[in-house]
């Protein structure tokens, strides 16, 4: 039973550490952009999956003007984009451009007879139940539809995150060595000088009870031992 | 504004703890290093083992090494540049 909490507990933790990394660190989808466009919308209990009221483009707090980048994957599927700011507020992408990005994204447009593969850096997901769309971050015309992307950016941070769990480890490891085994070590130690007091303390209590019982003893005419 | 200020606040507490966590972690390595140089065998002129690690901790004290750790501060500041710089130059 505790074994199954435990292991619910771990995998829980895994999970929302993946879906975390999975939904903030960017990944690019090739693209053929058919549409940019303003919409009105109105942000509520989907507000963490938009930009926070802090960050450039989004000034109101329940309903914006949010730029959208309408694309078509290769197999006819779609993906919609939303393009805001993400200024210095996670995630750390310090996106300050969208007006940028949206005037290249229009620049891209292509139809279907002639079509513009594009590469869309984005981060987050959609989920059209929620309302939420992933936001873009970046578009670059490349040559088909099959071009491999090599995920430099997410390569370095995994690593780096990597690297930090090994080093964290590292400094409780010699934490532990330096600072709470001494003091294990020491509270031992004195543990076994009171068991030591406490059985030199049962030898006299015996050695008194050996001399009470034997004077006792003379009582009884036994002899003295 | 604000939102600035209160980036660079949690920022600067975050990375003050981070700095902190490495000067202990850094320090006590060298303590250890130290303290076991001398077990292995006392260096000349140093009968004293207290006197040779705390001499070994003041020199380390004005190392270079010691100094790096300012690094903690100075790279996020230059890749959070680097950043914007990469994320908004077309």
């Amino acid at each position: 039973m505790w074994r199954y909490i435990k292991w619910g507990f771990r995998v829980t933790v895994l999970l929302a550490v993946f879906l975390f990394l999975h939904y903030t660190l960017p990944q690019h989808s090739i693209v053929r952009v058919t549409g940019t466009f303003n919409r009105l919308t109105t942000v509520g209990a989907n507000s963490i999956f938009y930009a926070s009221p802090d960050a450039g483009t989004a000034e109101g707090a329940t309903t914006r003007d949010i730029r959208f980048i309408e694309t078509v994957r290769a197999n006819d599927k779609v993906i919609v984009f939303r393009n805001e700011d993400t200024g210095l507020i996670w995630p750390p992408y310090f996106k300050y451009d969208s007006s940028n990005l949206q005037a290249e994204a229009g620049n891209l447009k292509s139809d279907k007879t002639t079509p513009q593969w594009v590469s869309v850096t984005h981060y987050g997901w959609r989920v059209p139940f929620l309302s939420i769309y992933p936001n873009a971050v970046a578009v670059k015309a490349v040559a088909g539809p099959d071009v491999r992307i090599i995920p430099w950016v997410n390569i370095v941070v995994l690593s780096f995150l990597l690297i930090g769990l090994l080093m964290i480890r590292r400094m409780w490891l010699q934490f532990r060595e330096r600072m709470l085994d001494p003091v294990a070590q020491d509270v031992a130690e004195a543990w076994d000088g009171v068991e030591d007091r406490g059985e030199a303390v049962a030898g006299k209590a015996r050695g008194f009870w050996a001399r009470f019982s034997g004077w006792l003893g003379t009582f009884r005419g036994k002899p003295r031992r | 504004m604000i939102g600035l200020i209160r980036v660079f606040i949690f920022a600067a507490l975050g990375l003050t703890v981070v700095y902190w966590l490495m000067s202990v972690y850094s320090r006590s390595t060298e303590r250890e290093r130290l303290e076991k140089k001398w077990d292995a065998s006392p260096p000349e002129g140093w009968p004293d083992r207290e006197a040779y690690i705390e001499a070994g901790m003041a020199k380390y004290e004005r190392s270079l090494r010691h100094k790096l750790i300012w690094l903690v501060y100075i790279v996020p500041l230059v890749v959070v540049a680097v950043i914007i710089y990469f994320v908004n130059v077309q």
